[in-house]
């Protein structure tokens, strides 16, 4: 129960299923899963073996088909739609494979964009929001539209904007797919940074094995539960 | 161009609400203009009907509000090729606590039944109507919206007249829907009888005189006989036909026909902005595909006339909707309730594919603009694009 | 609150699709402002400049000057009445006035219409506030002259300064231009009571009797007292409630108006709906991230909703400006008894606000649905959507 106690994300005997045209897919069955606080996981596994699942579940995006999912102590299962969009402002920072920029907004306006969530001031607002470009070295792209930046930059306007309201768990949706090596060396520079030195909790999901050795820990998901993985026996067995 | 009609129409149905909710916007707004237009057409429409009974309006030269001695009507009747003629004066009067007047008019009940032949009362009212001095005739429109049959009372009160009007249904008249069936018809005697009674100065007074000319050619000659023999009285007149009448009568209205132009106008700009956007979203989405087509050996040609038919068939499905809708449901439905004044207006087929033909072409002008750029779209930019 | 920059920088960013919806939604606008405009306009021109202590002495029955008459007589006792307002020579302000119907040709159109002619007294000109002459000078009393509005001199053959026109068959000339504020003076042409009395052989009566009454109790006391006597058949009402009542005439002016802006208003809702699936469609990824981040269902669909009203808000300030640039358009009408009303449309706040109105609530009823479904959208597959 310390484990339990100690985690910011718990999965206790977690189901999944999904119906696709009458047929049941079972995704994740019967999981447990503790993640303690400071820790960076790498998630790998086959396509379709529930690795987006666990994030959305992680997220609130998604409900369980049974089960219970406990972040930062709370139990995501009693909250309301509205809650969980409340709760996630306040708790999770998130990084998409594909940036998910608004284009339509600057960089500086993309970070402050979970900000206009929280009662600070538009004064607050913007020193925080130059604080986490700062944090991604980014200070002097502030005005610049997504498409004026690089892909890499995307990525590192989108880690600012996951940082900006201060998450307890950051969620990286393959942050490195989209990128070329330099690119991702960087973004996988700067997770490890924010894990370091602010004790992130983060859980990345990820096909590449030079992001997943840059964790703390391997989780290989496989038949629908996590196995604790090293990443150079799965490099072997391949 | 055939062989391309299915993969069209699979486009509109593709994006349905997209596809829907042009159509409805088309057609809502068609159903407006079919409306107004026929407004316009039906009278046209109404007037050369009427051509045929060889009617002469004589009015003072004054104009409407001027007066026509009712010793007149039979001097006019004696004339050489006057078959038939009628006092035919607007009483104008206040039916219950109604605003909005509809028209009763005093009549010879002797004649003017043989002056509008083509308002049919049936012989056995008629005799009746002719033979009660209170009675009146009223139209099958008229007596549907306000609920008479014949035997009930109307009571009219008089608000150019001092005086009231105690009438009777006697008969009721019906004919095509090119006459104006929401007239009250009562006898002109009853009212100058009662105008004398209460010794009003407005006694006499036929207000208008309809005849009837025994033949078209007839009608020329009489036009100016009645002007002459009347030219230096009190009251000098001139004769009208009902197209001249009508159109003096449109005069009053003022420019009712420029403003309904100028709405129509409008809607047909707004509609061409809608169904322009409706294309340009389709082709935005359909970047790679048509790219896809060229790269397949679809020509420019081919690629333009894909679009611009997607474009017709929506604008044309939207006018089809609207305007056979207006026709239906005018066809159908009495509106003469809602809007007083106005039973007599229908929606005749000439105006209803006219409004589909118009959205049809709404359709192929919105369309050119998005269908030229699919045409000349660079395949290679296509195929790259990810929208 | 997802920020409205957003919104705002998003319509900006789909130019041609914004810019057909704007200019679509402004063209019903414009085309809804123009039908409220030609009733608001007729309305404005019979009810502008109405004093409420003014009353019309009418024969009992009847609802328009054209059709009453009061005898001579009984006018001269009218004046007499005690709280009648008095000019600044103490006489009173109440005009027996005599109304002829003139035939005259359109300058604009074949054929002739209608138009009042007054006959009036000096008291006349005062009971209708702010008239006065523009250009030339009054009629002189006893003569074959008068005057009348510039707008119905454009409209009507031999009514310009100096030329002459026919009532019956005296010949009359324009000496001067009054200007009533577009009150409904300015559809009539005036000239001497008595001269048109001779004219028309309509000696011994008048057709009305204009009063104003010293105060509102008086007001009240002077009808009660006129509509009382049994013996003269008259009836007095207020000047507001004639013309209310001429108004009424021509509803179906304003029912046309409302039944054009209820069609076209419908018809802009499908294409703001369009429209706006179009956006949500095209931003499902950026919803999912919205979502994601935290912002609730709530924001959403204000944010959409908010997106929806912008577009046709901007369409309708397209179609107030189109309307406001149609400038001083003149029209006329038939009015009571057959004569021309001649008055301008009007775009004042009112209309121009009812057009907007229905721009808001096209941009809501149009943009719900698609608002709805972008809340709806299932956040784990938005964010998928490529």
């Amino acid at each position: 129960m310390s484990e339990h106690a100690d985690a910011v994300v718990a999965l206790l005997n977690v189901s999944k299923e999904f119906m696709r045209d009458k047929i049941r897919i079972p995704v994740l069955s019967n999981t447990t899963l503790h993640i303690p606080r400071g820790d960076f996981v790498a998630v790998m596994g086959p396509s379709g073996s529930g690795k987006s699942t666990l994030l959305n579940l992680c997220a609130g995006l998604d409900r369980p088909t049974t089960g219970e999912v406990i972040v930062n102590g709370q139990n995501l299962g009693d909250l309301s739609e509205a809650g969980l969009s409340r709760w996630r402002s306040e708790n999770l920072g998130f990084i998409f494979q594909s940036y998910n920029l608004m284009p339509v907004l600057t960089a500086q306006e993309n970070v402050e964009l979970p900000l206009l969530l929280t009662p600070l001031r538009r004064a607050e607002r913007r020193k925080h929001a130059a604080a986490a470009l700062a944090i991604v070295g980014l200070e002097d792209r502030a005005d610049h539209y997504p498409r004026q930046l690089s892909g890499g930059q995307e990525q590192r306007v989108a880690i600012a904007r996951a940082l900006a309201n201060d998450p307890v768990l950051l969620l990286a949706d393959e942050p490195t797919g989209n990128l070329d090596a330099a690119s991702a060396q960087d973004v996988l520079d700067l997770l490890v940074q924010l894990n370091d030195h602010y004790g992130t909790t983060i859980i990345m999901v990820t096909h590449d094995p030079k992001a997943a050795r840059r964790a703390k820990r391997l989780l290989h998901l496989e038949k629908g539960d996590f196995v604790q993985a090293d990443i150079d026996a799965l490099e072997a067995a391949r | 161009m055939i062989k391309f009609l299915p993969l069209v129409v699979r486009n509109v149905a593709r994006n349905k609400i997209r596809s829907l909710f042009t159509c409805l916007s088309i057609a809502v707004s068609l159903f407006l203009v079919v409306m107004l237009y026929s407004f316009l057409t039906v009278q046209d429409e109404m007037t050369v009907a009427s051509r045929v009974y060889n009617r002469l309006i004589v009015m003072n030269v004054q104009g409407l509000a001027g007066n026509v001695p009712i010793a007149y009507v039979d001097r006019i009747r004696k004339l050489d090729g006057v078959r038939s003629a009628t006092s035919f004066s607007w009483f104008g009067g206040k039916y219950r606590d109604e605003k909005i007047v509809f028209g009763q008019f005093g009549v010879d009940p002797q004649s003017v039944a043989d002056v509008y032949e083509d308002y049919v009362v049936p012989p056995d009212q008629l005799q009746a109507f002719q033979a009660d001095r209170t009675g009146c005739v009223v139209g099958a429109l008229l007596a549907k919206n306000k609920g008479w049959s014949i035997g009930d009372k109307v009571p009219l009160k008089g608000d150019i007249y001092p005086v009231n009007l105690e009438l009777t249904v006697r008969g009721i008249y019906d004919g095509s829907s090119s006459i104006d069936r929401e007239m009250l018809w009562f006898h002109f005697d009853y009212l100058d009888e009662s105008l004398k009674a209460a010794r009003s100065t407005m006694a006499g007074n036929a207000g208008i005189v309809v005849l009837r000319a025994k033949s078209a050619e007839a009608m020329n000659r009489l036009t100016e006989d009645i002007e002459l023999a009347f030219a230096s009285s009190d009251a000098p007149v001139k004769a009208l036909t009902e197209k001249q009448f009508q159109a003096e009568f449109m005069s009053y209205m003022g420019d009712v026909r420029a403003f309904i132009r100028y709405t129509s106008i409008a809607i047909v700009i707004a509609l061409l902005c809608v169904a322009a956007n409706t294309m340009a979203m389709a082709l935005r989405e359909r970047t790679r595909e048509i790219a896809l087509f060229k790269a397949i050996g679809f020509s420019q040609a081919n690629v333009l006339s894909l679009f611009l038919g997607e474009a017709v068939v929506i604008g044309a499905l939207g006018g089809v909707v609207g305007c056979l809708g207006a026709k239906l449901l005018f066809a159908t439905v009495d509106f003469s309730k809602m809007l007083p004044g106005l039973g007599w207006l229908y929606v005749p087929w000439s105006t209803a594919l006219a409004g589909v033909a118009l959205a049809a072409s709404i359709g192929l002008v919105s369309g050119v603009v998005p269908a030229w750029r699919a045409a000349h779209l660079s395949v290679l930019e296509g195929l790259r694009k990810v929208v | 609150m997802v920020p409205l920059k957003y919104n705002l920088r998003s319509l900006r960013a789909r130019k041609v699709g914004s810019l057909m919806t704007v200019l679509g939604v402004g063209m019903v606008v414009w085309a809804s402002i123009f039908a409220f405009g030609l009733y608001a306009g007729l309305e404005h021109t019979l009810t502008v400049s109405v004093n409420p202590l003014d009353v019309i002495v009418l024969r009992q029955g009847s609802t328009a000057e054209t059709a009453s008459a009061v005898s001579e007589s009984a006018a001269r006792d009218i004046l007499a009445l005690p709280g009648i307002a008095t000019d600044a020579e103490g006489r009173p302000l109440a005009a027996p006035e005599l109304v002829a119907i003139g035939y005259l040709p359109r300058r604009d159109a074949d054929g002739n219409t209608n138009v009042t002619v007054r006959g009036v007294v000096p008291a006349s000109a005062a009971l209708r506030d702010g008239l006065t002459i523009v250009e030339g000078r009054n009629f002189t009393p006893g003569v074959r002259e008068a005057i009348v509005s510039r707008a119905l001199s454009e409209r009507f053959k031999g009514l310009k300064l100096g030329e002459s026109f026919k009532v019956q068959d005296a010949m009359f000339q324009v000496v001067g231009y009054f200007q009533a504020h577009g009150a409904a003076a300015e559809s009539e042409i005036w000239t001497d009571q008595r001269v048109l009395g001779q004219v028309t052989n309509r000696t011994g009566s008048v057709s009305a009797v204009q009063l104003r009454a010293a105060s509102a109790d008086d007001r009240q006391r002077l009808i009660q007292r006129i509509t009382a006597d049994e013996q003269i058949g008259l009836k007095a009402i207020t000047e507001k409630e004639y013309f209310a009542e001429q108004a009424e005439q021509s509803q179906f002016l304003r029912i046309i108006g409302q039944i054009i802006a209820f069609f076209l208003t419908i018809g802009a809702m499908f294409a703001v709906a369009n429209t706006m699936y179009g956006a949500v469609a095209s931003r499902a990824r950026e919803i999912g991230t919205l979502r994601a981040l935290g912002f609730g269902r709530a924001s959403v669909l204000a944010s959409f909703l908010f997106e929806s009203l912008v577009l046709c808000l901007l369409g309708a300030i397209v179609g107030c400006l189109g309307a406001l640039a149609l400038g001083d358009i003149r029209t006329g009408t038939m009015g009571g008894a057959f004569t021309e009303v001649v008055f301008a449309f009007n775009f004042g706040p009112r209309v121009l606000l009812s057009g907007a109105l229905l721009a808001i609530a096209m941009g809501l009823l149009g943009g719900l649905a698609p608002a709805v479904r972008a809340v709806r959208m299932r956040v784990v597959n938005a964010l998928r959507e490529v």
